[in-house]
């Protein structure tokens, strides 16, 4: 790559950057502000006058923030196992093998993302009851362990695989499973990886549906548990934008971990040009 | 503003796996007599981490003048509580003794989910302001469905240092809207249309107060759009075209009023009696400049109250939790902690520290806004829920933007808050 | 050459099977049960017949939200489809630090509402620092109604799905770009052809089952509009309700304790039919593609 190519493609993702990474920036400036310092004023400071860390250690003192953080943790695991496992194998099924009732599967997939989820959140609730994981959170990870929209993800990916591949493996005699794990899963890691995230970011991330299964505060997540920080009498703006910090540090250090699996190709030997 | 709040109920499944609504308990003479002891669940809105202690303090103490007795206490975050509670609700799964304000306790106790204090406690009218026990009792339904918890209203607080800027005196602040829009008027002039004194549509209180009728006296029919509330959203308009109200008013976004106070984007704000000291916490500079005044009109009266479930398997416990909770020597303690709050119990209507200011800021709106309790009403129909509140302002927006005439835009409101009603 | 056994496929299907009749599709036959109801959710639930359609028929909200919808999706599907997958071909190259550009191109999608709100409003308000600035350079004279006025709302709130979109139609990009082979980059390369003759002839065909994935979600979501509006304009969608979405109404109608849950998914319903419309002929579309 020429130095002048290179010196363009910084300049472009620095550009990029400036538009997308603005809100990220200033909450992280709100949460590290003193006491002192207005942050309802005509210009804010962007930058703390006097940074201070006493935010992050108020929200630990107002809250139970580690135990909400395991509650949250617990649901993510099992949404993110059952996403990965689920759509994975569902997808598979769906793009690369042949039977009766493939198109009306893919059809009713398709067409339960239009609805939008809100509307249905009572009679989830009626059925999570029905199956004893009210209060739980098993409950609160339920209707997201296999999502609709991860197994259309995953559908693509396997999809994208050339068939002259997966010819060679059905030629040589491999079953369906063998077809999924010698061929498939080693071409979908960068899909799987997506998939994850969503699937981690959406449990993390969900507030309505944890408030309305959980009714003990011991059981609650930590999107529902910070919004205690926002009481009656008072909220601190700072301390809130601490914790939403906090909520926030996990899902960077999960996609930090997993986006390299997206460049399968690239990790082995730069495209040239 | 969380805001994906959709709430469809599945009530076909409801009644198919019969765990449906009953009315089939309603009507019968409820008993609450009884032993107070066992086990009791109560629920508080948005009171944790702040008052946490004071809530387990205000638990050990009626376990210990009750032995036996072990209550679970639960509270729920200030967003989505009423999506909570309808759920709770909707499921057989209302705790004991809920924190409900009067627009929630509505819809619950016309299903008769709640208990009916008026018809169980003959000591209600003697021990709580009679006025916070209306708010209790609803239009078509028979009794009060509450005890009265503490009370709030609202004060005008006004920013000094910007009225001082821009050519006006904050020991002098308007006392009457037609004061409000000249002075209003100055300050846009002298700070070359940069700061407004107002950022505010008009809301149901501003037409309670312009002594339109909101309601039909069979609550059925919304009846406010007559002449004299025409003429009140004209004044609005016309301060709106004169450029007196940021572009803001017009929409219903995150930021209210008391937002663009605190970014001291506005000169003037109303809130409740601690307003200064949830300032105090954001903004300590601003704070300090801060000088409160009494309410334009009649200023409103806030309630919350704890309403029992009519369903709880121990009714005497929670009755007697209830009212343990509401009870003057703990209602004057919790208005201790939080100035600006007032207890609801005849016994501190005369109570002299609450009339009482240090000289600060914050102290003289604490006694104002006692002061303003004595003639405080009930100015928004608690029937009003959020989707006739927004239909409401879909139309008095359009009419502050000028776009439709004051008239037209409440006829169609009031038509369609109407349909809501009766939906 | 084996034949798989005829149960191979349901077992992998069948997990997700389970989840879409338990969790997906009976809640949705419910939502079409109710809408032929006055159902609310602390009683009701008479049979009504059509009075939702024809309750539909004059509504004049439902009407601003169907255009708003049809506008937001027309805008919406080119930028969204294209802008993601150009910023996925510059976020792909593994240049020093390019960790740290993929993560930070992310974040919008995963900051809180609250903070989304506050920092649109006070680009777009009308002393925001849009109209600050272009009143500063005399590019305008009065401070443009960003906020207030129904298409300029709009065009806001489609800015603001865009930006939010950008870092998350980038991230299912990443991952089919990782499939486009190289050595088709490098034929081309050697043929002569320019970089955006490779874009167009290499990485396009490339990604092509992803970016149909990519229209469908995206036709699907601009459809579902609702958090981009509420922001900006509050549950009301600006005065007179002008810049409902279809989300937006069904939930001002569902909402709370008194909420009219039959209307609420008749309208369900409805976005449901429009929506499918454009999903089916996309897919139609696919079909004839792939085989030509």
């Amino acid at each position: 790559m020429s130095p002048r190519e290179k010196a363009g493609r910084y300049l472009l993702l620095c550009l990029v950057l400036v538009i997308t990474v603005g809100p990220f920036l200033w909450q992280l400036s709100t949460s590290l502000k003193g006491l002192s310092e207005d942050i309802y004023t005509d210009t804010p400071s962007f930058l703390p006058t006097d940074p201070t860390l006493a935010n992050y250690t108020r929200v630990g003192e107002q809250i139970p923030v580690w135990d909400y953080a395991v509650n949250s943790l617990i649901v993510a695991v099992i949404v993110v196992a059952g996403n990965a496992f689920g759509a994975t194998l569902a997808g598979f099924a769906l793009a690369r093998l042949r039977f009766r009732g493939v198109k009306l599967v893919f059809a009713l997939i398709l067409a339960t993302l239009v609805l939008p989820g809100e509307v249905t959140i009572i009679s989830q609730y009626v059925t999570v009851r029905s199956l004893g994981f009210a209060d739980t959170l098993i409950g609160v990870a339920l209707p997201g362990t296999v999502a609709m929209l991860n197994i259309l993800l995953m559908r693509a990916a396997f999809q994208a695989i050339p068939s002259e591949m997966d010819d060679s493996a059905v030629v040589d005699g491999a079953n369906a499973w063998q077809r999924l794990i010698r061929v498939g899963l080693p071409n979908v890691k960068g899909m799987l990886s997506v998939v994850t995230i969503f699937a981690f970011i959406g449990a993390w991330d969900d507030f309505l549906w944890p408030l309305i299964v959980l009714n003990d505060p011991d059981n609650y997540t930590l999107t529902v548990g910070l919004q205690y920080l926002d009481g009656t009498f008072t909220a601190n703006p700072r301390v809130i934008a601490a914790g939403t910090m906090i909520a926030f540090i996990p899902i960077v250090i999960v996609f930090a971990v997993l986006q390299r699996f997206f460049f399968r190709g690239v990790a082995s030997g730069a495209i040239k040009g | 503003m969380r805001a994906k709040i959709a709430t469809l109920a599945a009530l076909v499944m409801l009644a198919a796996t019969g765990c449906g609504l009953s009315g089939e308990d309603s009507g019968g003479d409820v008993d609450v007599s009884g032993e107070v002891t066992g086990k009791v669940s109560l629920q508080t809105w948005a009171l944790k981490p702040k008052h946490t202690k004071y809530v387990e303090k205000l638990i050990d103490g009626f376990e210990d003048k009750y032995p036996g007795t072990k209550v679970k206490w639960l509270d729920q975050p200030g967003d989505g509580y009423s999506e909570k509670v309808l759920n709770q609700a909707a499921n057989d799964e209302l705790p004991d003794v809920v924190n409900l304000p009067p627009e929630f306790a509505l819809p619950l106790a016309d299903k008769e989910l709640l208990l009916d204090v008026a018809d169980t406690d003959d000591k209600l009218k003697k021990d709580y302001l009679s006025g916070a026990i209306d708010a209790y009792r609803f239009p078509g339904v028979k009794g009060a469905y509450g005890y009265p918890w503490y009370l709030n209203t609202d004060v005008n607080y006004w920013n000094a240092d910007l009225m001082k800027k821009y050519g006006l005196d904050p020991d002098k602040p308007p006392t009457s809207f037609e004061d409000l829009v000249a002075q209003a008027k100055t300050m846009k002039k002298k700070s070359d249309g940069k700061m407004f004194l107002m950022s505010r549509k008009p809301s149901w209180e501003d037409l309670t107060n312009a002594g339109v009728e909101i309601l039909s006296s069979d609550g059925e029919k919304f009846t406010f759009n007559t002449d004299a509330a025409a003429e009140l959203l004209d004044g609005y308009r016309d301060a709106y075209a004169d450029g007196l109200l940021p572009d803001d008013v017009l929409t219903d976004a995150y930021l209210g009023n008391s937002e663009l106070f605190k970014q001291k984007k506005v000169a003037w704000s109303t809130g409740g009696g601690n307003f200064i000291n949830d300032v105090k916490v954001d903004n300590p500079k601003l704070a300090k400049d801060i000088v409160p005044s009494k309410a334009l009109d009649t200023p409103p009266l806030y309630v919350q109250g704890l309403s029992v479930s009519k369903k709880s398997d121990n009714l005497p416990t929670a009755v007697a939790l209830a009212r343990w909770v509401t009870n003057a020597d703990n209602q004057a303690d919790f208005a201790e902690r939080v100035p600006g709050i007032f207890p609801s119990t005849t016994a501190s209507a005369d109570d002299e520290s609450f009339s009482e200011s240090d000289g600060s800021g914050a102290g003289d709106a604490k006694k104002l806004a006692f002061e303003s309790l004595a003639e405080a009403e009930l100015l928004k129909p608690v029937v009003v829920d959020d989707a006739i509140n927004d239909v409401f302002n879909q139309q008095i927006s359009l009419a502050v933007s000028g776009e439709t005439s004051s008239k037209q835009a409440l006829d169609k409101a009031a038509e369609e808050c109407t349909k809501l009603l009766n939906d | 050459m084996r034949r798989q056994r005829w149960f191979t496929p349901w077992l992998l299907i069948a997990p997700a099977v389970v989840w879409l009749l338990v969790f997906n599709l009976w809640p949705s036959i419910n939502t079409v049960v109710l809408a032929f109801t006055d159902a609310k959710p602390l009683g009701g639930g008479q049979f009504t017949g059509l009075a939702n359609a024809e309750r539909m028929l004059d509504d004049e909200q439902l009407s601003y939200a169907l255009i708003n919808c049809i506008v937001y999706l027309l805008v919406c599907l080119p930028l969204l489809t294209l802008l993601p997958l150009l910023i996925a071909v510059l976020a792909e190259k593994n240049l020093p630090g390019i960790t740290f550009f993929r993560t930070a191109f992310y974040t919008p999608v995963i900051a809180s509402a609250v903070v989304v709100a506050l920092i649109w409003n006070w680009l777009l308000d009308d002393r925001g620092a849009i109209n600050g600035i272009a009143q500063q350079l005399s590019l305008l004279q009065k401070p443009l109604p960003f906020l207030t006025d129904r298409w300029l709302l709009l065009l806001s709130a489609i800015s603001l799905t865009v930006w939010k979109g950008l870092g998350y139609y980038m991230i299912i990009y990443l991952s089919a770009l990782g499939n486009v082979r190289r050595e088709l980059h490098e034929a081309a390369a050697i043929d002569g052809a320019g970089a955006v003759r490779r874009f167009v002839s290499v990485t396009i065909p490339g990604v092509r089952n992803t970016m149909l994935l990519v229209t469908v979600l995206i036709t699907v979501s601009a459809m579902r509009i609702f958090s981009e509006l509420y922001v900006l304009a509050g549950p009301t969608g600006g005065p007179g309700g002008r810049d409902m979405s279809m989300v937006m109404l069904i939930q001002l109608y569902s909402r709370g304790f008194t909420g009219n849950l039959g209307y609420a998914s008749a309208l369900s319903v409805l976005l449901f039919l429009i929506t499918i419309g454009p999903m089916l002929l996309l897919l139609r579309f696919n079909r004839r593609t792939a085989e030509s």
